[in-house]
């Protein structure tokens, strides 16, 4: 199986996890700082809405350094394009293309949707994949397990749905 | 401080994009277990991260010599019903909040449209959370500068 992204092969797993948990404890060691990406959506949002719940202080003084890791994050998938066969825009979605065929308009309406889960789901949880699927769980958190059990059976759950059920793909 | 959290961001930002943990069809796999990529390498940067936390918790002190401190996330019922919301819009999405970004970087169109959803979820929740906070028994807001 290759990525969608100029179908390149994906690294080995085991030495994207051994990175991933590099990159977790360099935070920690380097500025005493907790994984987390989704709290950094609220950063953004911080900069703009003025409801008391994001002049906390935890976003106050989270934005010098999550809204740099952020930015980061999309130098790291620009590189990653670059320097893997090339950067250009694409609406390419895999399995997506394949089984729910939507277009354009489609994709950015179905994101959008599924952003709003993600962004509002996130905040309400106290964390996502990062702050608690990794550093919550390694920190051996009993809201970090709690929380990582139940969004990755919530995603099990609407996948099998959507693949099995509503777009039965063939080979799936 | 300020580059070196970019360039962090930068390399998970790759290893993110180049792992298929920023690729749809790797996380529809995962969620239909006919790819388990996803499970290694979210269990060895768990089995890798908990002695390493562990030891620098032990040493106390930052590379700069501030003290290791690290918040605790609250537990309550915000974390089930979060949860259940969070997993959905992953699995619609085929992307959680890291490879948003990263996708967009790759220049996967749609994905801008996931980080507006992502942001205006994340806006209104912190727009309703006063109404949110009994039901769900959230944390009392603590308004402030911060330690900066």
């Amino acid at each position: 199986m290759t990525l969608i992204l100029n179908d390149l092969p994906a690294l080995h797993w085991a030495l994207a996890g051994l990175g991933i948990a590099g990159i977790t404890l360099a935070l920690l060691l380097l500025g005493s700082r907790r994984l987390g990406i989704s709290s950094g959506f609220e950063d953004i949002c911080s900069l703009v809405l003025p409801a008391p719940y994001f002049r906390r202080a935890a976003v106050v003084s989270g934005r010098p350094w999550r809204l740099p890791l952020l930015c980061g994050l999309v130098i790291g998938g620009f590189l990653s394009a670059v320097l893997g066969g090339g950067w250009q825009p694409t609406w390419a979605l895999g399995m997506f293309d394949a089984a729910i065929g939507l277009g354009p308009a489609g994709k950015l309406a179905w994101m959008f949707v599924a952003g709003l889960f993600i962004g509002f789901g996130t905040r309400l949880a106290g964390g996502c994949t990062a702050g608690h699927g990794i550093f919550g769980l390694a920190n051996l958190e009993r809201p970090s397990l709690i929380t990582t059990i139940t969004f990755v059976a919530a995603g099990i759950v609407t996948t099998q749905i959507v693949y099995r059920v509503i777009f039965p793909l063939a080979g799936v | 401080m300020t580059k070196a959290y970019l360039v962090l961001g930068t390399i998970f930002g790759f290893i993110l994009s180049r792992s298929g943990a920023a690729d749809y069809d790797f996380i529809q796999g995962m969620f239909l277990f006919t790819n388990l990529q996803l499970y290694g390498i979210m269990g060895v940067a768990v089995l890798v991260g908990v002695p390493g936390i562990w030891l620098i918790k032990r040493r106390g002190r930052t590379l700069t010599g501030r003290a290791i401190e690290i918040e605790l996330k609250p537990l309550h019922r915000g974390n089930i019903a979060g949860g259940v919301l969070f997993g959905v819009g992953w699995s619609l999405a085929g992307m959680c909040p890291g490879p948003i970004l990263v996708n967009i970087g790759e220049g996967k169109i749609y994905a801008v449209a996931a980080l507006a959803g992502a942001l205006a979820g994340a806006g209104l929740f912190g727009t309703v959370y006063q109404r949110m906070q009994k039901p769900f028994a959230l944390p009392a807001l603590k308004v402030g500068t911060g330690e900066g």
